[in-house]
């Protein structure tokens, strides 16, 4: 038996292929299906559940703005009963009336021209 | 994924897909990949068919599980799947030293059945002549013959499917080759090969 013929024999095996029965490709494929990864899908976190009062407190903006405004809603009521019984005891204090003005003759008197005749 | 447009992905990127949940992609790298490795098993295992389609499944079961680990670009999947199969062949074969005459029943069909009857069954006849002779060489010898002229691969591949240098490549098919047409010298004009075809 020589090279070339070895080749052909070679050769003939290369055509071959061996066939799959459908038992082995169904086990093939059962295992592919037992191994396959889960994918690792992104998957949105799930919304936390938003009460009315929370909604609410957000649409304010927050604590903070909630303090802010609840100091502002009891100073408004305190004011309303107390009843203070003038203003200008506020606004003297923050501008007090003791400003002196000074007058500033632009047009000076005419006294004195008629005086020197 | 569409069945018919997966004939042009890399395997690479089958396997890829088949980590990501894609059940196509193991459908298709088992087309391609499974009769190749079933036809090189059953060549390893002295035409053990049932035995070569058990190496088969767990090769491929092996396939299944590294795949979220795999790294494209770093290892080609066929020879992958050669080396994972040569090494359970082997270890079958150091089990259980099975060196049974491979019956004609055991030969693979041939694919092309246009030819005449009398020229299959003169195929038929040199395959198992051939398969026969294959089984009389040594496991190391047969392995690199069968990948080298059967199996189509280069003698780099072939070191890597068998974790040897080229060297021991060069060196293993050409005993190999030696020793086989030695193994069927005498059958030459038995197989057709009288006319110098």
């Amino acid at each position: 038996m020589n090279d070339s013929d070895l080749d052909d024999l070679f050769m003939t095996a290369q055509r071959q292929s061996a066939p799959v029965s459908s038992d082995l490709m169904a086990r093939v494929m059962a295992d592919a299906d037992a191994f396959m990864p889960q994918p690792v899908g992104v998957t949105p976190a799930e919304a936390p559940r938003v009460s009315l009062w929370s909604a609410i407190l957000e649409a304010l903006g927050g604590a903070g703005a909630l303090a802010g405004l609840s100091t502002a809603m009891l100073a408004g009521v305190w004011i309303g009963f107390a009843q203070p019984g003038a203003v200008s005891t506020v606004t003297d204090v923050l501008w007090s009336n003791d400003a002196t003005y000074e007058t500033v003759d632009v047009l000076p008197a005419f006294d004195d021209f008629l005086t020197e005749g | 994924m569409p069945f018919d447009t997966a004939s042009d992905v890399p395997d690479d990127a089958l396997l890829v897909l088949y980590a990501n949940g894609d059940g196509s992609a193991a459908r298709e790298l088992a087309a391609r990949h499974l009769p190749r490795v079933l036809g090189y098993a059953a060549r390893m295992l002295g035409g053990d068919r049932a035995e070569a389609e058990d190496v088969a499944q767990e090769a491929m079961l092996r396939l299944w599980r590294i795949a979220p680990d795999w790294r494209p670009g770093e290892a080609k999947v066929s020879t992958w799947l050669y080396r994972v199969v040569t090494n359970l062949c082997t270890d079958r074969l150091r089990g259980a030293k099975r060196r049974r005459a491979v019956g004609l029943d055991d030969a693979p069909e041939v694919e092309d059945s246009a030819k005449g009857v009398e020229a299959e069954l003169v195929e038929n006849d040199r395959m198992v002549a051939l398969n026969a002779a294959l089984d009389t060489l040594p496991d190391r010898q047969r392995q690199a013959v069968v990948l080298r002229h059967i199996e189509g691969f280069s003698n780099p591949e072939i070191a890597e499917v068998m974790d040897i240098g080229v060297e021991a490549v060069e060196s293993l098919t050409a005993r190999g080759k030696r020793a086989l047409a030695a193994a069927l010298a005498g059958r030459r004009a038995e197989l057709g090969y009288e006319e110098g075809s």
